[in-house]
């Protein structure tokens, strides 16, 4: 077992390093959930004051709801960009030298996806303690029983970036996976309304978000946060994590090939 | 045999890029694959990595069968790719080291072989600069030594001198000639005509066939390899 | 650092989870539901409803007497104050009350009950021994906000209308001075050791502190919620913490109450509750404070010590008042 966890050190020191390294990145992936947080929650700040649902106890303002929320932005973004770059690193070759490595790929498929998870558990709680210091606070423990949810989550979208990058064949076609991937997965799930309210507007719409498995992400952090187990988001999220993991393991199945090489 | 590829055949949906292609290279021997561009030399080396499962044909590496032990077959392999892989921000020293751990390779066993390898390429002095101030050659130098750390008896190199100036080259290919010396198996991959010595092997390499195999001054004979090599693909210099 | 001071709460919640049965008795909050003519009953250590009891109808303010042997309730449309044995929740009898009494509040000589009649214009106070009325005070038009000095020598009524505190001296049951405060007053208690008295603006938004040794207004407060109509921002209710240093006002339809610095008259923050935030009352330790919302039909519990509210408790239709029972 021990190659394994040589390599899986290694790799998940790798992606630590080069995120450090992107100092530009860390800022904007911070900046993007800020943003909704001072700008589009403060504007609406008592409009979702109205009713009461688990886990939360009592009347929220807004700002308090979309933390979880954007908890799950970061992760999203997160896992999308990680997805770039193996995208990225399969057009410059180092990505050839990690699948060489004499180790079963869904190992090192795993090690990557492990890497750019704890980055994005990095990122969210740089963002929860930044939210802190403006005054959204949760229970302490809540800060612990968070951890779980937010590597699971992190798993997930992880996972569907592996999947999306093993189909992707080009860097230019990664605009798309944003319009097409991230956009839809972030608006149409209970990050910035609660499933009730989409519910009012649309019964269509309410099912759509209630079965994107985003939704179930951010629920889950939502839960783990006031230290709960939302059940069925549980399963949910472990279901789609399977899901887009065998997708990914299949996606770079040796015998289906990568793509066209030039030479 | 060190290396042995026997009947392979790899198709991208109707396109053959490789058909029936068999050769062995035994230990000690430089092995150059000739072949103009689309050849499908890159498919090979890919087939050869395991980042592809050929369709038909089977590979050995120092004994071990790809297909069915393949850990144990890519234990054996030191890579060089076509494109850099180097991580432009780290070290030198941090690269290999790396790779050493994706080999299982760690603690002072994998420092001393880094350092080993370093040597062998006379890249010692540059293990604590970051690889973006290295100069091309030095960076494929350090891919060449990066190849060796984990003690591999194949080292499969996919066209390493492209994009590198003539005293580089040389460099590099003598460096790759010293390794063969020393007992590696090197598979070279490349479509210059004057990075290979008479003595040693030659595979020509044409639409996914092989047209030759044998020592490099046996399919010459008295003409020039290039002359040979233009004759042999039919190519339109 | 919040962090450290969540970890202290939490560390304090632990502890008094260990000690849940070292009360002889559960503390309890009555809240009495305007419009379903109950009382609900809270009980402090679980949060929950544990009883509900029917009244007489639209039962508004509520006060236990200082033994808390009995509840006493304005019944406001079936024109009595009810007299309530807390531990059967039967009526024992009424009281003569004038006409729609809405609020009350008990002389600390355990004895007089002062009544606002809102259609009356009138302050009735009965002695609830002899259950007859000892005097009848004109005061302004709908008369509501009720408060009596701690050493009992001044008893208040506010009027709605006429926007005016009336200072009623006990020992002659009569008006010794008027002050104008802004409009539609609904709140009247005395803080500072009793040489202050406050009284809230429902119309006016705001709070006025009058000296209660000059009858001089001394400090008026105003509110402002972040993201809420002005006009929705009406003081009602309020209470003191133990130290009298702060004060917890109901500020009604902008569903927010509002935490005073009692010393320098600032409010330092605003506490999302309910809808339209009417009454509250605290727990024996004054550790929590229970604020009733007419519109949403709930009670919500805030952390005193945290200033931030932890939960929401479903109630009758539209809860009004709020009482304490140790």
């Amino acid at each position: 077992m021990k190659p394994y966890f040589i390599a899986l050190q290694a790799i998940v020191t790798r992606e630590a390093l080069r995120f450090i390294q992107q100092r530009g990145r860390f800022i904007a992936a911070l900046v993007r959930p800020l943003v909704w947080l001072f700008v589009f929650a403060a504007g609406f700040r008592a409009a979702l004051g109205l009713s009461i649902t688990p886990p939360y106890q009592t009347y929220i303002q807004y700002e308090t709801y979309i933390v979880p929320g954007l908890c799950g932005m970061i992760m999203l973004f997160n896992g999308m960009q990680s997805s770039l770059s193996l995208v990225y690193d399969r057009e410059m070759g180092s990505m050839r030298l990690l699948l060489t490595a004499p180790l079963p790929r869904w190992w090192l498929l795993f090690c990557r996806l492990l890497g750019s998870t704890i980055i994005s558990i990095a990122q969210v709680y740089t963002f929860l303690l930044i939210a802190d210091l403006y005054g959204l606070r949760w229970p302490t423990l809540g800060y612990l029983t968070v951890l779980p949810a937010l590597i699971l989550t992190g798993l997930m979208l992880g996972a569907l970036g592996l999947a999306l990058s093993s189909f992707i064949k080009q860097l230019e076609n990664f605009a798309g996976v944003m319009n097409f991937v991230i956009f839809p997965m972030f608006f149409l799930s209970s990050a910035l309304y609660p499933l009730w309210k989409m519910a009012e507007s649309s019964e269509l719409l309410h099912d759509i978000c209630a079965v994107n498995p985003f939704t179930h992400g951010v629920e889950l952090i939502r839960f783990a946060l006031h230290q709960q187990i939302n059940l069925q988001s549980t399963l949910w999220v472990l279901l789609a994590t399977l899901c887009f993991g065998a997708l990914a393991i299949w996606g770079y199945d040796p015998a289906r090939g990568m793509k066209r090489p030039r030479g | 045999m060190s290396l042995s590829v026997k009947g392979l055949s790899y198709a991208y949906g109707a396109k053959k890029a490789l058909d029936d292609v068999s050769f062995d290279v035994a230990s000690g021997t430089f092995c150059a694959l000739l072949g103009p561009n689309g050849a499908g030399k890159t498919t090979l080396f890919s087939i050869l990595t395991r980042l592809f499962i050929a369709q038909s044909g089977t590979i050995e590496i120092a004994g071990q069968d790809l297909s069915n032990k393949p850990l144990s077959a890519l234990k054996q392999i030191g890579v060089v790719f076509q494109q850099p892989t180097l991580d432009l921000d780290l070290t030198v020293y941090r690269n290999l080291k790396y790779f050493a751990a994706l080999q299982g390779l760690s603690g002072t066993y994998a420092e001393n072989k880094i350092m080993e390898s370093l040597e062998k390429m006379s890249m010692m002095e540059r293990a604590g600069e970051t690889v973006r101030k290295l100069n091309g050659g030095h960076r494929r130098r350090a891919e060449i030594a990066r190849s060796l750390i984990h003690d591999p008896k194949v080292l499969l190199f996919d066209e390493p001198t492209v994009g590198l100036d003539a005293a580089s080259r040389s460099a590099i290919t003598k460096h790759a000639h010293a390794l063969a010396e020393e007992g590696y198996t090197v598979l070279w991959a490349t479509h210059l005509t004057d990075e290979m010595s008479p003595k040693d092997q030659l595979v020509i390499l044409h639409q996914g066939a092989i047209l030759a195999n044998d020592k490099a001054k046996n399919i010459t004979g008295d003409s020039s390899l290039t002359q040979t090599f233009l004759e042999l693909t039919g190519a339109e210099a | 650092m919040p962090l450290l001071s969540n970890i202290t709460k939490t560390t304090a919640l632990a502890l008094c989870l260990a000690l849940p049965f070292s009360h002889a008795q559960a503390e309890e909050i009555w809240i009495s539901n305007e419009k379903d003519d109950t009382i609900s009953v809270i009980d402090v250590a679980t949060l929950e409803v544990v009883r509900t009891i029917e009244t007489g109808e639209r039962p508004r303010g509520i006060t236990f007497s200082h033994d808390h042997k009995v509840l006493y309730i304005c019944a406001s449309d079936s024109d009595a104050v009810q007299v309530m044995d807390p531990e059967t929740g039967k009526i024992l009898h009424d009281l003569p009350s004038g006409e729609d009494p809405e609020q009350f509040v008990l002389h600390p000589d355990n004895r007089h009950l002062y009544i606002a009649n809102e259609d009356d214009a009138i302050t009735t106070v009965v002695d609830v021994e002899t259950r007859k009325v000892v005097a009848q005070i004109d005061v302004g038009i709908e008369p509501e906000g009720m408060a009596v000095s701690p050493d009992g020598k001044y008893a208040i009524t506010t009027s709605e209308t006429t926007n005016m505190t009336h200072w009623i001296d006990t020992e002659t049951q009569e008006l010794v001075a008027n002050t104008l405060v802004d409009s539609r007053p609904r709140h009247a208690e005395f803080a500072a050791g009793g040489s202050e008295l406050w009284v809230s603006a429902e119309i006016g938004g705001t709070l006025s502190v009058f000296d209660v040794e000059s009858k001089a207004e001394k400090a008026k407060i105003e509110f402002e919620v972040q993201g809420v109509h002005p006009d929705r921002v009406q003081p009602v209710g309020f209470e003191f913490t133990g130290d009298e240093k702060t004060a917890f006002v109901a500020l009604g339809p902008s569903n927010h109450v509002a935490v005073v610095n009692a010393e320098t008259f600032e409010v330092e923050e605003y506490i999302l509750v309910g809808r339209r935030v009417w009454h509250m009352a605290f727990n024996t330790d004054k550790s929590l404070l229970f604020t009733t919302n007419g519109v949403s039909g709930d009670v919500t519990v805030i952390d005193v010590a945290e200033r931030a509210a932890v939960k929401t408790i479903k109630v009758g239709r539209f809860p009004w008042g709020a009482a304490l029972r140790p």
